[in-house]
């Protein structure tokens, strides 16, 4: 990549992540980059949303219950 | 070019799933789960539900921080927007579209993640299939945020890190599987089928608790079995219910049970379908599942117990009441039903008021349409003897008194005794009519009561509840009809003028006529009774009728008067066994009775008798008259002689004005004080009568006050029988009166013979031996023997007299001492 588009680049990935953290999305600036550049490659946005939601509120498949309690601190 | 694309798209997956889950380990199995779940959500829309423009996107960004109150925001928003937007060229991101819809998607489900967890956090939904974990992912688990703490968010700490309600509220789950053998569900589905009276699979019909309960060998918890026992008294209710339906409707065919307990059942059974469709109702719901302890389910359709209790609340109360009456009417019949179904009506509650208001009008309604059609039209369309009024079948004459009757127990409570005895008597007018006077103009009189009334003389109309329209009903036919039969009875029937006939010819009225008929048929009568004929005597009452002013009377009316020979021992007289009597014929023998005639008869004999008595002193009357004859010869009398037959004589005539006064007191009195009196007061009544009861009520007090005044009353009966003797001793006195009459006569007829025959000695003794000698005659003894004879005869009958006028006069004062006596009694009573 030639340094200008490499600065535009750099510019507008600030720019969105700005105004991402302005709408509190959550999303720190790597993942907004990629999410950045499979949307440039044409996916859906509505289904990476989606997948984003999904993939963040999915709880991580702990063991069974009853031993969470030996998590707390 | 494609696959170039398509694999650095999987790169860039797999990146983000990384970056996503950042405490995964690449290689689990968890990741690459999460991986393919990934890639489905991506293959699956690949459209956007937007058209692709940015500043639309952009602008409804900044409106949303706007309205949300972060205005710096939104500007900066709008400032970083127009820088990014303008950035074009290589390097730039293309598709800003995509961009800025992805950020504001992605902010807007943190923003309902965040709001929507403050309330689902607490009660975590609680299924019973721990297994399929996938699906169960949808409601947010608040633990996520335990470790994310954002620049612009809000730090939430979460409220049970242990998740210690979770774990409790699956316990619980656990305990109510362990506890109930059988779910809710189906318990509601068995509480329906026994609410309809038929066994479900845990709850039968138990005989010795006399209910519907769940199978002890069903494990459920006690507060189940409680309620489960408590809705099932519907059941239990019902069975009562149904039972006595099905029991009469088998009776039906055997006319066991009357039209009014065939309503009864109509009514139950239409309550019952509406019944029925409630629980159709029920039924669907109770198909759907019951959710347990869910705060996401709607209200919506599912049965639980609780519910169906609520549901089934209205319905029992129903129900109860339904059972109550059903027990009451079991032995009850017609018009007693409908009042005992009329008391249970007395409630305050207006769902008892109306629900038992609904009832009665369908009971009652063969009973008023019983009512209508007999005080309309006269008719007893009583099968099932039920209605309030009996007819029997009886005489034409005793049609009025006897042909109906009130029956007290199948009288409703709601129609009042005033109103039965005026619906008893309308009806009954109409058949008189009918059937006695020969009449059909009841029939208009009937529909004009029923237009003024409002009702119409077709079926229907009345009701229950409407006693007011009854009774305006029955006074309006009331009112007519009776005018009507008076109008009928007076006019056509010539009330009036036959009873005031009867007063003519049986009381004695008709002076010439009575002293005309005891002239011709007094000579008859001596003789004895079984030696006079009947068809003489009738001979002699027509004379007498003609020969009187009675001559002019209505021949209808002579028509009806009769001779009568009533029924005689050996020894009477014709005097006894004689009387007139009337034929009233239908319809007034409803007034004129056997036994009214029978008093007639009575008073008649009494009258007949004062009658006679009166003509003999009238008679005696004739041969007392002083006259020459008799004062001339008794001054050739003896002295002693002459005084003796003086005195006798005086004694005679006294006696003779005792009794005549007496008798013509007593005549005076009875004909006008007892019988035009009460005639007149008759009349008055008679005026004012407004149906038959009346009349008859009017005539009966007539005839007992003309019997009691004239002392042949009850009480009166030692003076009744005083008064007899006195009248013997009149007809005695009678008979000794013409005895000495005759004797005198015979002496002075003697005297005068002997007189000339002394004068005449000489020239007729020739003519003596001709003269035959009379028995016991005194000519041949001379003057002397004469004289001794006459004072002996004087003496005799003076003697006679004097008895008679002792026993006369004592007699009479007695008597009238107690006449005072009575009188006086009666006066101060």
């Amino acid at each position: 990549m030639d340094p200008e588009a490499a600065r535009t680049a750099r510019e507008s990935l600030d720019l969105a992540f700005h105004m991402s953290n302005i709408l509190d999305t959550g999303l720190d600036r790597h993942t907004l980059s990629v999410l950045i550049a499979l949307c440039d490659l044409g996916l859906n946005p509505e289904a990476l949303a989606a997948v984003v939601k999904e993939l963040q509120s999915e709880p991580p498949p702990s063991p069974p219950l009853p031993t969470s309690s030996s998590q707390i601190p | 070019m494609e696959e170039e694309d398509q694999r650095k798209v999987t790169d860039l997956v797999v990146d983000l799933v990384r970056r996503l889950l950042p405490q995964q380990n690449p290689n689990s199995p968890h990741f690459s789960q999460s991986l393919r779940y990934a890639l489905r959500i991506l293959s699956s829309c690949l459209n956007p539900s937007i058209s692709p423009d940015a500043d639309a996107i952009a602008e409804s960004i900044k409106r949303r921080l706007a309205t949300l109150g972060n205005s710096s925001d939104a500007l900066t928003f709008a400032d970083l927007y127009t820088k990014f937007a303008s950035k074009n060229g290589p390097g730039s991101v293309h598709n800003k579209w995509a961009v800025l819809y992805l950020l504001k998607i992605i902010s807007e489900d943190r923003k309902t993640a965040k709001n929507g967890m403050d309330f689902s956090f607490l009660l975590p939904n609680l299924g019973l299939n721990d297994d399929e974990m996938g699906n169960n992912v949808r409601v947010l688990n608040g633990k996520d945020n335990r470790e994310k703490g954002w620049k612009n968010g809000v730090l939430l700490v979460s409220k049970d890190p242990e998740n210690l309600r979770e774990i409790s509220f699956r316990e619980f789950g656990n305990l109510v599987k362990e506890e109930n053998e059988v779910t809710e569900e189906v318990l509601v589905r068995d509480v329906l089928y026994a609410c309809q009276g038929i066994d479900g699979k845990y709850v039968k019909f138990d005989s010795n608790l006399g209910g519907y309960a769940l199978l002890d060998s069903v494990k459920v918890p006690r507060a189940t079995r409680i309620i489960v026992r408590k809705l099932c008294e519907l059941g239990w209710l019902f069975r009562k219910v149904k039972g006595y339906i099905s029991e009469s409707m088998d009776r039906f065919p055997a006319e066991d049970v009357g039209a009014v307990g065939q309503a009864f059942c109509a009514a139950l059974l239409d309550e019952l379908s509406e019944y029925y469709k409630l629980l159709a109702v029920l039924e669907a719901q109770s198909m759907n599942p019951i959710p347990l302890v869910s705060e996401n389910a709607s209200s919506g359709n599912y049965l639980s117990l609780r519910r169906l209790s609520v549901w089934l609340a209205e319905p029992m109360v129903k129900m109860r009441l339904m059972a109550v009456l059903v027990d009451k009417c079991k032995v009850l019949r017609g018009g007693a039903m409908a009042s005992s179904i009329h008391l249970h009506a007395q409630h305050g509650d207006p769902l008892v008021h109306d629900f038992m208001r609904q009832l009665l009008r369908r009971v009652c309604s063969p009973l008023f349409e019983m009512v209508r059609s007999w005080v309309l039209e006269g008719e007893l369309e009583d099968i099932f003897a039920e209605f309030f009024i009996v007819g029997q079948p009886v005489k034409a004459e005793s049609l009025w008194r006897e042909g109906y009757r009130l029956h007290a127990g199948m009288l409703p409570s709601f129609i009042s005794q005033s109103l039965a005895q005026r619906i008893l008597r309308t009806g009954k007018s109409i058949n008189f009519l009918r059937v006695c006077c020969d009449d059909r103009g009841w029939a208009a009189a009937a529909t004009e009561a029923a237009a003024a009334a409002g009702t119409t003389t077709r079926r229907g109309g009345l009701g229950y509840g409407e006693t007011d329209a009854l009774e305006s009903l029955v006074m309006e036919a009331a009112k007519r009809i009776d005018k009507h039969l008076l109008d009928v009875i007076y006019k056509r029937y010539k009330f009036k003028e036959h009873c005031l006939a009867i007063k003519r010819y049986l009381l004695l009225g008709q002076g010439d006529f009575v002293q005309y008929l005891m002239d011709i048929v007094g000579p008859e009568l001596s003789e004895p009774a079984n030696t006079i004929s009947s068809f003489k005597l009738a001979g002699l009452l027509e004379s007498a009728i003609r020969s009187s002013n009675a001559q002019y009377d209505d021949p209808d009316i002579l028509d009806r008067l009769r001779v009568k020979m009533m029924p005689h021992g050996s020894g009477d007289r014709g005097w006894d066994v004689f009387s007139l009597e009337y034929d009233a014929r239908v319809p007034l023998d409803t007034v004129f009775t056997e036994s009214v005639m029978m008093r007639y008869l009575r008073i008649f004999n009494f009258l007949w008798k004062l009658r006679r008595v009166e003509h003999a002193l009238i008679g005696a009357w004739k041969t007392m008259k002083p006259n020459c004859i008799t004062s001339h010869a008794f001054t050739k009398l003896q002295r002693a002689v002459k005084l003796q037959l003086l005195s006798t004589l005086r004694r005679c005539q006294v006696l003779w004005d005792e009794m005549n006064h007496f008798v013509t007191n007593l005549q005076y009195y009875i004909m006008f004080e007892v019988l035009e009196v009460s005639w007149s007061n008759f009349s008055n009544e008679m005026e004012v009568a407004k149906d038959l009861d009346d009349l008859l009520a009017a005539h009966e007090k007539y005839l007992h006050s003309i019997v009691e005044k004239s002392l042949l009353g009850e009480r009166s009966q030692t003076l009744y029988k005083s008064l007899f003797v006195l009248f013997d001793l009149i007809l005695q006195f009678r008979y000794h009166a013409d005895r000495l009459y005759e004797g005198i006569h015979e002496l002075q007829a003697r005297t005068v013979e002997s007189s000339l025959n002394s004068r005449d000695k000489k020239k007729s003794r020739r003519q003596e031996k001709d003269k035959s000698s009379e028995p016991g005659s005194w000519i041949s003894e001379g003057r002397k023997a004469l004289t001794q004879r006459a004072s002996e005869f004087l003496q005799n009958m003076g003697q006679d007299l004097e008895a008679l006028a002792t026993e006369y006069l004592t007699l009479y004062l007695a008597y009238q001492m107690v006449c005072f006596l009575k009188a006086c009694l009666e006066l101060s009573s």
